[in-house]
């Protein structure tokens, strides 16, 4: 029976009733007539109770029984984009009393149930909706097999009332005109910021999951996501049997100071870089990339829309282009261009540079920008001081670029501070996986922050970016570690996982290039 | 209850005894039930695996010629499913011939072709006839596509350009099946199969209790006792069906017991026979084993001989399977209630809903069986009016 088709049915008693005629009837059926059916003797000469009448009683029952399973109630079949399988979609009531709202959950059913705990995924962000990681179902296939995998938007973010503040259309130009957009839209929508934080979140979670009749959950958090599952097992460690964290942000690491990570995962890729044969030609590709940035000055406004292909006239300020290169490292096929694309703009060609921008267009306009900050703001910029940033953002590429970004809109996004407990000690088996050359959670906060975590297992995808769990072998090792979450994993394929072919030129990849070995060092 | 228990106690007990024991005594058609039973969830379970191991499991061997100067295609390339061998010469034809089931030739000046921007060729030999060269050929393009993608992609942003600009729009498929639907096509032949087993496994009971009785002269004797003959019909009756119907419920376990080594999940289809289901199905059959019986007794009883019997009774084990196959064929919609008050239709809707965890309506069941069960009724009383003629004893 799967549980969440309970979350109404059960309460008719259907499903009690029937099963409890049945056993009655079929128990009493078998234990005093199965053996005289056998023996005919007996049955001619004792008392025989085959009758064809308590048959078909006993039909009604299992029929009944069987009926349940078409008592589903609640849910709607839906389909969202990127997977073509029908789900079944719900709106669950959360927060009675003080904070009232209702979430949009999608649910991909497990092809055989068999029990096993379902698969809650968690989205990054914060803004990111769990619906818009539907791509990662076609390789969570497996694990869908057993299992339902479930999806709860969260308060402000996709069907759950996206809180967008308008920014997916036009990003304003630079950092003041940003923070007054920002500031317009939170004087408006003020009341909306107040329940968005990360306790919430994790109880209305909490809800869905009881709401849904589902007695115990595993999480996968990506990103953001890791760091809502990580609460949500120091809330309600009881609900939880296992967690997937891929991008860990643990919850006492300060992910908004990102320079330092970033500026590692570049150097990463520039040690992958010098043993490529293809892409060692770049030379010093890194000196180039500082003195770009040096030079940026107050803009260029020479970059071209890679849509349209026309100037896209007005200034573009350095920060946005030292993001863009932080951006480009989320990801190692993004990444492979960066060397390419950073020397050709310190020689004067800037149409790479537009073109990379043109490969983060489709995933930007699924952040919920007032969830953002409104979680980003009340937990995060709050705890950082000046000198940290200082710290963080010394002799590295990005500097203070990503934070200042934040900085500048919590400054018009005055939301109550929230603080997070101190971590209890948890005992639940946790499956960690980083990419060694994450430019925002990379391995190390994986291995130095979740001490108090005493049954974890981490895989680092050398040479990898944000997010791994949908690369080479990574999805059946989830599946294997749910399945057995006791048993230590045989990680030796994740070192098969290579850095996507680097750029040699404007012909693209360099096919007759020796392949590079595995590089991009150890987590 | 305690009239059964007392009509039991009676000469109608007696009667019944008799009857099975003749029924379950005679081996060879005990082992013809069994066997039959047995079979075809084996064999359904066989094609099922042998048709996921095509399907998936397949290796498929590629030669990749002069692509020596090309490693990185050959890392690209090479994976799970498709092992690759980079070879210096070769002639393809020997090579398919051989242990290959693709050869993939690089033209002679691919790399300055690429560099230049120009058209080089892959050169794709492959056997047409041969049954892997598809699977073959569709892994190579899995492989090829991902590579392509990253060069199409690299190319454009070196110029500026967004690589959606080549994508105007993307289709997105919604598949409105459901796992259980999926399942229907693997299972779809199974509640004919077992309403035949029904069939099968009664036939040689059925005729040895009529047409049997009857040419062994014990017949006669029989009706001289002080039983009504709508008992006599009746006895025979369950005595035949019994022997179907525990074939029908052996198949029905057998095939949930095998239901596991099938590869359901992975094809994508629900594995959902739940025990309640496999009970339900088994109880469902008992109206119609009954049926089948009395039909078949009673075309026995009306042959001329023993052979004869055997003859109609042959014909009339496959009449069903065709029957159903016609209706399925003939796009009826077989799922309205009209229809499942229909014997054999009903059962097999039921069947097929029930092995792949759908649910049934409970009305439907027990308004189709209590017409089967009526027609059951009817047919005894046929028969007994049958047993009164004094030809039907002359017959030989």
């Amino acid at each position: 029976m799967r549980p969440y088709h309970c979350a109404a049915g059960c309460a008719n008693g259907l499903d009690g009733d029937g099963r409890a005629v049945f056993s009655i009837n079929w128990a009493g059926l078998f234990e005093e007539h199965w053996e005289k059916w056998l023996m005919a003797k007996e049955l001619a000469r004792k008392r025989a109770g085959f009758t064809i009448l308590a048959l078909l009683l006993a039909n009604v029952a299992l029929l009944r029984s069987a009926d349940v399973f078409a008592g589903e109630s609640g849910e709607k079949t839906c389909f969202l984009d990127g997977w073509s399988q029908p789900l079944h979609c719900y709106q669950v009531p959360v927060g009675a009393g003080e904070q009232p709202a209702e979430l949009a959950v999608a649910v991909a059913p497990a092809v055989n149930p068999d029990g096993s705990e379902p698969l809650y995924l968690l989205a990054g962000g914060p803004g990111q909706a769990a619906s818009d990681l539907v791509p990662l179902l076609p390789s969570f296939n497996r694990i869908n097999r057993n299992r339902d995998i479930v999806m709860v938007d969260r308060r402000g973010a996709g069907r759950s009332g996206a809180f967008d503040c308008g920014l997916e259309e036009e990003l304003p130009a630079d950092l003041d005109a940003f923070a007054m957009h920002l500031s317009g839209c939170f004087q408006e929508q003020r009341a909306r910021t107040e329940d968005l934080y990360s306790r919430r979140t994790v109880d209305d979670l909490e809800e869905v999951r009881t709401h849904l009749g589902h007695e115990k959950i595993v999480l996968w958090g990506g990103s953001w996501g890791t760091r809502t599952a990580l609460l949500y097992q120091q809330w309600y460690p009881e609900s939880l049997s296992a967690l997937v964290l891929d991008g860990v942000a643990p919850i006492e690491t300060k992910v908004f100071l990102s320079a330092r990570a970033a500026e590692q995962a570049l150097q990463q890729l520039q040690d992958a870089c010098r043993e490529d044969p293809s892409c060692a030609g770049f030379g010093d590709w890194r000196k180039d990339l500082d003195r770009l940035l040096a030079e940026w000055g107050s803009g260029d406004a020479r970059l071209a829309d890679p849509l349209t292909g026309a100037a896209i006239g007005r200034r573009v300020p350095r920060w946005e282009v030292a993001n863009a290169v932080r951006t480009a490292l989320y990801d190692p096929g993004v990444a492979a261009q960066l060397p390419y694309v950073i020397h050709q703009a310190a020689r004067g060609n800037l149409l790479p540079l537009s073109g990379l921008s043109s490969l983060f267009l489709p995933a930007s306009d699924t952040m919920s920008m007032g969830l953002t900050f409104s979680v980003a703001c009340a937990e995060e910029l709050n705890r950082i001081s000046a000198e940290e940033v200082a710290a963080d953002s010394r002799e590295t590429f990005l500097g203070s670029g990503f934070y200042d970004l934040f900085e500048a809109g919590c400054r018009v996004w005055p939301v109550a501070e929230r603080s997070y407990p101190t971590p209890e000690p948890r005992d639940h088996p946790v499956l960690l996986i980083s990419g060694s050359a994450d430019p925002i959670t990379p391995p190390d906060y994986a291995d130095t922050r979740l001490d108090y975590l005493t049954h974890k297992q981490h895989l680092v995808v050398a040479g990898g970016g944000h997010i791994n769990s949908a690369r080479g072998c990574i999805p059946d090792l989830i599946a294997e570690f749910l399945d057995t979450p006791d048993e230590p994993l045989d990680t030796q394929c994740v070192g098969e996982i290579r850095r996507p072919p680097f750029m040699a030129d404007a012909f693209g990849p360099a096919l007759d290039a020796a392949p590079q070995k595995n590089s991009g060092g150890e987590g | 209850m305690r009239m059964v228990r007392q009509w039991l106690r009676g000469p109608m007990g007696a009667l019944l005894y008799k009857e099975l024991l003749e029924a379950w005594r005679d081996k060879r058609a005990l082992l013809t039930a069994v066997t039959f039973a047995l079979l075809f969830p084996a064999m359904i379970t066989g094609a099922t695996v042998f048709m996921f191991k095509v399907k998936s499991e397949n290796e498929s061997r590629l030669a990749l010629i002069g692509a020596e100067r090309l490693p990185l295609l050959a890392q690209q390339l090479a994976g799970e499913q498709l092992l690759v061998d980079v070879l210096e010469a070769g002639e393809p034809a020997e090579l398919l011939a051989g242990e290959y089931d693709l050869v993939l030739q690089v033209g002679e000046d691919f790399a300055s072709e690429y560099r230049q921007f120009g058209v080089p060729r892959l050169y794709v030999y492959m056997d047409g006839a041969s049954k892997d060269a598809g699977r073959a050929r569709r892994q190579l393009q899995e492989r090829l596509a991902p590579l392509q993608q990253q060069v199409v992609q690299q190319r454009l942003v070196a110029r500026g350009v967004a690589p959606q600009l080549l994508a105007p729009w993307r289709m997105e498929m919604r598949d409105i099946s459901t796992p259980s639907d999926r399942g229907k096509m693997i299972l779809a032949s199974v509640p004919a199969l077992l309403i035949m087993t029904l069939f099968v496994a009664s036939l040689a009971t059925a005729v040895d209790a009529s047409a049997g009785e009857r040419e062994r002269l014990s017949l006669e004797p029989l009706l001289l006792q002080p039983l009504p003959p709508w008992q006599v019909v009746l006895a025979k009756t369950l005595a035949v069906a019994s022997l179907g119907w525990l074939a029908g419920l052996l198949s029905v376990s057998a095939l949930t017991a095998l239901m596991p080594l099938m590869p359901m999940a992975e094809l994508g289809m629900q594995q959902a026979t739940s025990l309640s289901g496999v009970l339900a199905m088994g109880l469902l059959l008992l109206p119609l084993a009954l049926l089948v019986a009395v039909v078949q007794l009673l075309l026995a009883l009306g042959s001329k001989s023993f052979k004869d019997a055997q003859m109609r009774l042959s014909i009339l084990q496959v009449a069903p399977l065709f029957l159903l196959m016609a209706l399925d064929m003939s796009q009826v919609q077989l799922d309205r209630p009209a229809w499942q008050l229909l014997p054999l239709v009903g059962q097999q809707q039921w069947l097929k809903a029930l092995l792949v965890g759908d649910s049934v309506s409970l009305f439907a069941v027990l308004a189709g069986s209590v017409v089967t069960l009526a027609l059951v009724a009817a047919f005894i009383l046929i028969g007994a009016r049958a047993l009164r003629r004094e030809s039907l004893l002359g017959a030989t």
